[in-house]
């Protein structure tokens, strides 16, 4: 199944990562990156991606924001977040924006793939409390 | 010869983004991974890598003190701290320390391979900002701190820092116990005594001490939307 993907995340250094483990699935694409909710806004108008990798906290427009927004603007395109913030009040928060899926950063070598998988197939994925494993890259 | 690195970030998906942009670089090698500072400091002295990278913000023990520790071990640890932020209280943190690298997480990208070039070449290497506190000459006035900023820990011990994060993180005195290998006996001792000289009377003082003093760090979220008091939830 192919998804094209449209990863968000003021950190390059985090969207590396995800990129590296999303893009070890055959089929799945990341068609590009952005660095806030207004670039994240303007890249989905361009690129009309599948599925949204989301952060919430980034400069200038948050990622709730950028959700509310896209909600509107794109509304077959499904977003999932990525977070570091590991709270069933942000949680509810994102879903209330319109997200399908939302995924604890330090989980997400181990959520991330089925959460997309779920989201692209417009079912909801969510996965809160830490639990932390050791891959080598 | 390779140049052998090891790195410590409690996100595996930072890890992964890490790695890759290191093993871009021929002749370097990630050799081991850690996801707190304590798990670094044992995998450091095993492994003996050329670079240790260490995350500030780590559970259990953070990135300053397991440089500390590292570098009472062996003085010779060539070590870059990754930090979210380069407020000067962490500055001077990590330079007391004895890092010799210095890199804001959200420049890593652009500035961790620079960084280990410059340590792989016997040199140090610090984002502008600390080569502007540096230059303005803090680290000959010794310590002297602003009025705004928190004060250091003259008064702990590494040990009672090791404690006060680990009881700020909300361990328990018997966690805490059974993660240092100590009695559950003496970690109570040690935390009265931490209590005692902080003049805390609550955990509550203890989580605000070590988040003002870099010991454990924390994300803020943005502000969102709460339902007014007595409302329904949403």
């Amino acid at each position: 199944m192919t998804i094209r993907i449209l990863l968000v995340d003021d950190h390059p250094i985090v969207r590396q990562g995800l990129r590296t483990l999303l893009e070890g699935r055959p089929g799945w694409e990341v068609i590009g990156e952005a660095s806030d909710g207004l670039e994240a806004v303007d890249k989905v108008n361009q690129l009309n991606p599948d599925v949204m990798v989301l952060d919430i906290t980034m400069p200038r427009m948050n990622g709730l924001e950028a959700c509310r927004v896209l909600r509107q603007k794109a509304p077959e395109l499904e977003i999932l977040f990525v977070t570091q913030h590991d709270s069933p009040q942000m949680m509810r928060e994102a879903l209330d924006a319109g997200a399908r899926g939302y995924v604890v950063k330090s989980n997400a070598a181990r959520d991330l793939l089925e959460a997309v998988e779920t989201v692209s197939q417009h079912r909801v994925f969510t996965a809160l409390h830490r639990r932390d494993s050791v891959n080598s890259c | 010869m390779k140049l052998r690195i090891l790195l410590a970030d409690d996100h595996e998906i930072v890890r992964r983004g890490l790695c890759a942009l290191l093993q871009k670089h021929e002749g370097w090698e990630v050799v081991g991974e850690a996801t707190d500072g304590r798990e670094a400091v044992e995998k450091a002295k095993q492994l003996k890598p050329d670079v240790v990278i260490l995350d500030v913000g780590m559970p259990n023990l953070n990135g300053l003190d397991a440089t500390r520790q590292l570098l009472q071990y062996d003085p010779n640890f060539k070590v870059i701290v990754l930090t979210i932020t380069d407020s000067d209280q962490v500055i001077r943190e990590a330079l007391d320390a004895g890092a010799r690298g210095f890199v804001l997480k959200s420049d890593a990208a652009r500035d961790l391979v620079s960084a280990v070039d410059a340590l792989q070449h016997k040199r140090m290497f610090f984002t502008p900002r600390v080569n502007d506190l540096v230059l303005a000459g803090f680290l000959d006035k010794g310590h002297v701190m602003s009025k705004s900023e928190p004060p250091s820990l003259p008064t702990l011990t590494a040990r009672e820092r090791e404690i006060t994060q680990l009881l700020a993180e909300g361990k328990s005195s018997k966690e805490v116990a059974s993660l240092l290998n100590l009695s559950t006996k003496t970690v109570e001792t040690h935390r009265s005594n931490i209590m005692r000289k902080l003049s805390f009377h609550s955990i509550r003082d203890l989580v605000v001490y070590a988040i003002k003093n870099n010991i454990i760090q924390i994300e803020m979220p943005p502000q969102i939307k709460t339902p007014p008091t007595g409302s329904p939830a949403a």
